[in-house]
């Protein structure tokens, strides 16, 4: 029992225990607290003292707030007073404004009626016009108004009544001696009544009036000056080109008409007028300048012209050279130039139309739409006017002419050719170009360029058609070589003379005529390039403002010459290659082949007889060298080394033929090496490009013949210091190697290359 | 920018007012402006375009269908790789035009040139050439045949596209897009085959 309760008793202790640790623990943790309160003590009273002196200032800021509140909506109060009061003072001012207006009106309407009349008695029309333009810049619905507001009605209709009298009687009398004046071409009366116009309201009716005034007078000079034109003796200096003076005489007629009238009806009838002005005096330009066209096409015989051009063309397109009256392009030349002429002068005075009426336009009309609406009607104007269209016939009469005669003249050119001694070129190629450069110099001068791109692509078809094809054609007569044999020569030559063809020494002519082909194909290349370059810089002087599109046709068309470029190219190369076949490989075969007269197993003393004596290789350049020197001089610079390329390819594929052929011994490899060398220090001591490296081939065979021992390979072969790019393949290599008399070819089958 | 491996020139020809100028501006640049006045001399466009992985500049030269325009559009036709040649379908005399136009593409133009025929504005309810006639017309003088609507943007893009494709297998044949009208002899042959086919 005892043990049972201590046990309990124990257990109890335990809690005790437990529950006043837990006790403790609290306590520190309050005690901790306490502190902390203990310690904000001070701080939180000295935050109530600060407190409680600030109650009584709030409390007088509340207060004061509260009046500043009432203050404030006194104030509103009082300033919506004050607006409202300024409203109506701006209403009485308004009526007050409206009111002198009105008065003013009156006034002004009352002086108005009693001047308007006693002006038109005295025939001053500007004071009653004046007059008028007052009445009609009163605001009519505000006179009405004032009608009805007054007492005394009926005098105030009265002056409305009899200015509008007034201003219809102004109109009619204006109108009247408006056109008496244009009868009596009384210019300063014209001009008078021209501005009292727009006085009253009449802005359409005068500008149509004073245009049309102007109009017959444009015409009447143009007929004038066209009438001289016709009758211009053939001797006056002017005679080749008096048409196109007449249009110039017309156009600055023009031109000056609206320089001197656009101040005018800008001053007198505001800005953006000068479309419709425009219109009329284009009706008139229209008229003159087709009168001035036919007339001239009448006098030039242009329709026959054109006829007989195109008929010319025809007949050689289809192949048959009848004798068709053919027109020497040299009789077009003057009619050419005078059409380039119009042309120009049609193209610069539409634009001087433009850019007057679209600046007018521009300063007078503010409103989008409205501007939009009139640069169109100026655009439709101008492109559908007779002007533009005579412009159009003129440049394609211009185009077919200058066609015909850049094709003509061209052929003439080739027909004419000669040659001038001591030339390497003939005279075709300079007059080919001055022809074609003339023509597109000629086709800027129009202005269009249209007409100028047509121009380039028909010196395309010339110069890649008829001229290069001239060039082929002869370098198709071949080369004559000279070594033709005996027989067969002879009965050439018999037959050629017997026929007529042939003169004694023709083959010499046949020659010259080749090698100047060439050379003229290789002159013409340079020639393309600077024509290209030179038309370019002419165009872009004579049409500076190209926008893109202009610039990519243009380009595109000059492309198309400079393609001509790699036809000559084509031209050339093959004429290089008949050179080959009939100049250098009857020749150079068999001097190479002599190779094979020499031995090339020497011994010491072969050796020294050998270059004692003229060997081998001083024979071959020595053979070279006069066929070389032969060409030198009357081949060009360029074709001339062409001429050695495929000269040297020759020889050393010729060479490495004959070695192959060919046995040798250790003296024999070197007398070989020696003697490819000098022969490559020879051709490229001739020439500028290298040379060398159509050397490689060769040189390396005669360095494998040199060798002492078959094994030297491998200080030239694959990883070895001496390694070199090898042109010859492994088994090549074997092969020369076996041309070696004293190399073991179970030797040679060993090596592993 | 000029990352293109074959250049092509296109020149459009035909009467006045069948459309040349609409189909060129709906290609290239997407449009269809209407009430578009007569093209003076030649216009001249450019877009590029992809023919497989390779890129193809075409330079379209829309010509000006007026008569009084025609020694300058003539000069066009030697260098033109494709000429396509329009008609109205609604309009008899633009078709009845065709064999003058055909005459003087043979004299002007280059023997290799492609030549497509196209009847424009199908969009209108009073066609007056049938479908078959141009076909017809087409295939006697071995041409493409195509109708379109510029308007609609019908067949537009194919037809330039297909002239494009045409134009790069003729060139990979003849390796270098060349037009040089005496050498046509070469590859005659091949070029009068793919003439003779027409577009599906």
């Amino acid at each position: 029992m005892v043990t049972l309760k201590d046990a309990n008793y124990s257990e109890i202790e335990h809690q005790c225990q437990l529950e006043l640790e837990k006790l403790k623990l609290e306590e520190e943790s309050l005690i901790s607290e306490l502190n902390g309160m203990l310690n904000q003590r001070t701080y939180i009273e000295d935050k109530i003292k600060g407190l409680s002196r600030l109650m009584p200032t709030l409390k007088v800021m509340k207060h004061e707030a509260q009046e500043l509140v009432t203050t404030i909506n006194d104030i509103s109060d009082s300033s919506e007073k004050i607006s409202s009061k300024i409203r109506q003072l701006d209403l009485a001012r308004g009526n007050v404004d409206e009111c002198l207006l009105r008065v003013n009106d009156l006034i002004d309407l009352e002086i108005c009626s009693q001047g308007v009349q006693q002006a038109i008695l005295d025939l001053d029309y500007e004071k009653g016009a004046a007059h008028v333009h007052r009445f009609l810049s009163m605001d009519q619905s505000l006179l009405k108004r004032t009608a009805n507001d007054m007492n005394n009605v009926t005098n105030m209709l009265k002056s409305v009544r009899t200015l509008q009298d007034a201003a219809s009687q102004l109109r009619a009398i204006v109108e009247h001696k408006f056109n008496e004046a244009i009868t009596n071409e009384d210019l300063v009366s014209v001009e008078r009544f021209f501005k009292i116009f727009p006085l009253l309201g009449m802005h359409q009716e005068g500008i149509r009036d004073f245009c049309s005034f102007l109009r017959t007078k444009i015409g009447l000079t143009a007929d004038k000056n066209l009438k001289s034109a016709i009758s211009t003796p053939l001797a006056d200096k002017r005679h080749s080109i008096i048409y196109a003076d007449t249009l110039i005489l017309l156009f600055e007629g023009l031109a000056r008409v609206i320089d001197t009238h656009q101040p005018l009806i800008e001053t007198y009838y505001g800005p953006g007028r000068l479309l419709s002005a425009v219109s009329i005096l284009q009706k008139e330009c229209d008229k003159q300048v087709k009168r001035i066209v036919l007339e001239w096409g009448k006098a030039r015989q242009i329709q026959k012209k054109i006829q007989q051009v195109s008929e010319t063309s025809r007949m050689t397109s289809s192949g048959s050279f009848s004798k068709i009256e053919k027109t020497d392009p040299k009789d077009l030349d003057i009619v050419i130039g005078e059409i380039t002429l119009m042309h120009f002068r049609c193209e610069i005075y539409n634009k001087f139309l433009q850019r007057k009426v679209l600046a007018d336009i521009e300063v007078g009309i503010s409103e989008t739409e409205q501007k939009t609406k009139s640069i169109k009607t100026l655009e439709q104007l101008i492109l559908n006017s007779d002007l533009s269209q005579c412009k159009h016939d003129l440049l394609s009469h211009y185009l077919r002419l200058e066609q015909y005669f850049m094709e003509e003249s061209v052929a003439k050119a080739v027909n004419m050719d000669s040659l001038e001694p001591g030339q390497q070129t003939s005279s075709m190629v300079d007059d080919t170009f001055f022809i074609v450069r003339k023509c597109i110099r000629r086709s800027i001068s129009t202005g269009s360029l249209d007409g100028i791109c047509v121009i380039i692509n028909n010196a395309c078809r010339v110069l890649e058609n008829d001229y290069c094809d001239i060039l082929k054609a002869r370098l198709k007569q071949g080369y004559p070589s000279g070594y033709l044999d005996l027989t067969q020569a002879y009965n050439v030559l018999h037959n050629s003379i017997q026929q007529g063809r042939l003169q004694p020494g023709d083959t010499e002519q046949s020659r010259t005529a080749f090698i100047v082909a060439l050379n003229n194909a290789d002159i013409s290349t340079e020639y393309v390039t600077a024509l290209v370059d030179n038309i370019m810089k002419e165009i872009e002087g004579a049409c500076p403002n190209m926008n893109t599109k202009e610039q990519g046709k243009l380009e595109s068309c000059l492309s198309g010459i400079s393609a001509v470029s790699a036809k000559l190219s084509e031209i050339i190369e093959y004429g290089i290659q008949q050179l080959k076949s009939t100049a250098i490989k009857p020749r150079v075969n068999p001097w190479v082949d002599t190779f094979m007269n020499f031995s090339h197993q020497l011994s010491e003393d072969e050796l020294s007889a050998y270059e004692a004596g003229e060997s081998f290789v001083q024979t071959l350049i020595m053979n070279l060298e006069t066929l070389l020197s032969s060409f030198k001089h009357i081949l060009s610079t360029n074709n001339y080394e062409l001429f050695i390329q495929v000269l040297t390819l020759e020889v050393t594929q010729r060479f490495e033929k004959v070695v192959m052929k060919s046995q040798f011994n250790r003296l024999g490899g070197l007398v070989l090496d020696k003697e490819v060398r000098s022969l490559a220090g020879y051709i490229v001591s001739g020439t500028y490009w290298s040379a060398r490296d159509q050397f490689a081939r060769l040189t390396q065979i005669a360095t494998i013949l040199n060798f002492d021992y078959i094994e030297e390979i491998n200080d030239y072969y694959g990883n070895a210091d001496g390694a070199i790019n090898w042109r010859l393949a492994p088994s090549e290599i074997k092969t020369v190697l076996n041309l070696r008399t004293d190399f073991k070819s179970e030797e040679i089958k060993r090596l592993r290359l | 920018m000029d990352d293109y491996k074959f250049l092509f020139k296109v020149v459009l020809v035909g009467n006045a007012g069948v459309g040349k100028t609409c189909l060129v501006r709906r290609f290239t640049q997407g449009l269809f402006p209407p009430g578009q006045g007569a093209t003076i001399g030649v216009d001249f466009m450019i877009k590029t375009v992809d023919v497989g992985n390779e890129k193809v500049k075409l330079q379209i030269w829309d010509t000006a269908g007026q008569e009084r325009f025609r020694s300058i559009t003539q000069s066009y036709y030697r260098s033109a790789h494709a000429l396509i040649l329009v008609y109205d379908i609604s309009c008899q005399p633009t078709f009845d035009c065709l064999p003058d136009w055909l005459r003087e593409i043979e004299e002007y133009a280059s023997s290799k040139v492609l030549r497509v025929l196209v009847g424009n504005k199908i969009d209108r309810d009073d066609r007056e050439i049938p479908i078959q006639v141009g076909e017809e017309f087409a295939e006697r003088h071995n041409m493409y045949f195509l109708e379109t609507s510029a308007k609609e943007s019908d067949n537009v893009e194919r037809l330039f596209m297909q002239i494009a494709e045409d134009l790069m297998k003729q060139a990979r044949m003849t390796n270098v897009p060349r037009y040089d009208p005496n050498s046509y002899n070469v590859d005659s042959s091949s070029q009068e085959s793919s003439c003779c086919s027409r577009l599906t």
